[in-house]
């Protein structure tokens, strides 16, 4: 049962939205493998994404059945 | 609005221990075989121990694993993957950033980050400095000389991270740092104890500045446990007439705890970052009631590049009995970092901290804030010499602050000291951590 600041914060949709950024990101990683402005930068994006699961995800994701 | 968050992660800092525990458990496993897998230090390590990552099934099976020591990290270093060696669990060119132990225990070791790493230094300081009321309308002074050192780097690029305004004050020297801090009205300030207390002393008696005048309201100390200690906060707090917070970290380890806005007499863990274990020093037997000490023993959850797992670090901690009215969930440790178990050593056949000759020398109005330990062997008996400055003009107060020194320390550490009064102003300063304990005894 989440308290009610983890309900008021849409923590589900924030959690979603991170994978979706981490997703992109990645993606976006592998189309510039021989471009370095935008593969360095991507690379950042991918260093912030992870505090962004540091902070939510790693935690939210313990709910999730195991495989 | 934002700035009226109390929570840097309002979803972590509350959370029930017991969802604390399971997450740090799942943090641990894939950080632990995070390096067994990458790592040939510490799969060889745990080798020897007959201990794989498909061994650790419970809480209880942490306490098998083998700690590491600084030396150890010593010992496999300078050497290739160069110059970290085999600990480096990253392609060398992932390596962004180099920092080093001051050395104050021996070599320096030398810590890699990638760029994840480095995000993951501020993010550990956003926690400490939300918590402290830094807030985006702060405008922030470091007087810090930015080198190899990790020191006030990461707070840097947290406050920037929260939306502070960041003044590097590096090169400048202390008095035009104090200008700057007047001239910028800086609100908050990040330094050792013992240059908050040396920059004070400048400014109130090489400027003719009061630095309760100026505008820093918040200073957050690191480096040195001064801000734990009562007397060291209190005249801290009031030369500036700001709130002083205390910070324990470490190069090899991270920003593992801080004081919050509550100042409830200790530190919080940052357990959603790191798993703080407390052992007994003697026996290595884990520790987990309230008011005992013991050395801490610490994994860093998320660091990738040189782990920081089971890590001995020789801090002496406890645990809090007491929950923080702030409420957060993070467990305090009682009066910080009381002391390190390399530096509490047995005097006369009693333990002596240094800290607590600290806490009695500040406590004592006429004194300075400079002091100097020598500990000596004269035939079979060690010798405790203390030496003190006077603040100007005290020298007609000397039998009385004389007579409660000597009440004090023989209260507070139970041991008795040879005196020495010096003029002010003539015992060392120091502008970042003080190196005021000399063990002169043999083999020590």
């Amino acid at each position: 049962m989440r308290d009610p600041m983890e309900r008021r914060l849409n923590l589900d949709g924030i959690n979603a939205k991170i994978h979706l950024l981490k997703e992109t990101a990645e993606e976006l990683r592998l189309l510039a493998d021989i471009f370095p402005a935008v593969l360095r930068n991507t690379d950042r994006i991918l260093a912030s994404v992870k505090m962004l699961e540091i902070n939510v995800s790693d935690v939210l994701d313990l709910e999730k059945p195991g495989p | 609005m934002l700035s009226d968050q109390r929570y840097w992660n309002p979803v972590l800092e509350t959370l029930p221990h017991g969802k604390i525990r399971d997450l740090q458990f799942s943090k641990f496993k894939r950080i632990f075989r995070w390096a067994y897998d990458h790592s040939k230090f510490h799969r060889s390590l745990y080798q020897k121990a007959g201990i794989a990552p498909d061994d650790v099934r419970s809480f209880q099976d942490i306490h098998l694993i083998p700690t590491v020591e600084k030396s150890m990290m010593r010992d496999i270093q300078r050497k290739d993957p160069f110059p970290y060696g085999d600990a480096l669990c990253v392609p060398l060119e992932d390596v962004v950033e180099f920092r080093q132990t001051s050395g104050t225990t021996g070599q320096p070791v030398y810590q890699p980050d990638t760029w994840v790493d480095w995000e993951w230094w501020s993010e550990c300081w956003s926690f400490i400095l939300w918590a402290q009321g830094y807030r985006p309308a702060d405008r922030v002074f470091i007087p810090f000389g930015y080198n190899i050192f990790v020191a006030f780097w990461a707070g840097h690029y947290a406050a920037e991270k929260i939306g502070c305004e960041v003044v590097p004050g590096g090169v400048l020297d202390t008095k035009a740092r104090i200008l700057k801090i007047q001239e910028l009205r800086s609100t908050a300030m990040m330094a050792t104890p013992t240059y908050v207390l040396g920059m004070a002393d400048t400014a109130k008696n090489k400027m003719g500045i009061d630095p309760s005048t100026l505008t820093i309201r918040k200073i957050t100390c690191a480096g040195e446990p001064g801000a734990s200690i009562p007397s060291t906060k209190r005249r801290m707090e009031e030369a500036w007439n700001a709130k002083v917070y205390d910070h324990a970290g470490a190069t090899e380890i991270g920003a593992w705890s801080f004081e919050c806005q509550a100042q409830p007499g200790g530190l919080h863990v940052n357990e959603a970052l790191f798993l703080v274990e407390i052992v007994d020093v003697e026996t290595g037997a884990p520790i987990h009631e309230p008011g005992r000490q013991g050395k801490m023993v610490i994994t860093a959850l998320d660091r990738q590049a040189q782990p920081c797992i089971r890590f001995d670090s020789k801090d002496v901690i406890e645990w809090s009995p007491e929950p923080c009215p702030c409420g957060r969930t993070f467990r305090l440790i009682k009066g910080g970092v009381i002391g390190r178990a390399d530096d509490i050593t047995k005097v006369k056949g009693v333990l002596l901290s240094p800290s607590a000759i600290e806490e009695v020398v500040r406590g004592i109005e006429g004194l300075s804030d400079e002091y100097e330990v020598e500990v000596d062997r004269v035939g079979d008996v060690d010798d405790i010499l203390l030496k003190v400055e006077l603040m100007p003009g005290g020298q007609g107060d000397r039998h009385r602050i004389e007579a409660e020194l000597k009440d004090q320390l023989r209260l507070k550490t139970n041991l008795g000291y040879r005196l020495e009064f010096y003029d002010y102003g003539t015992l060392p300063r120091y502008e970042v951590k003080a190196k005021r304990f000399k063990d002169r005894r043999k083999g020590h």
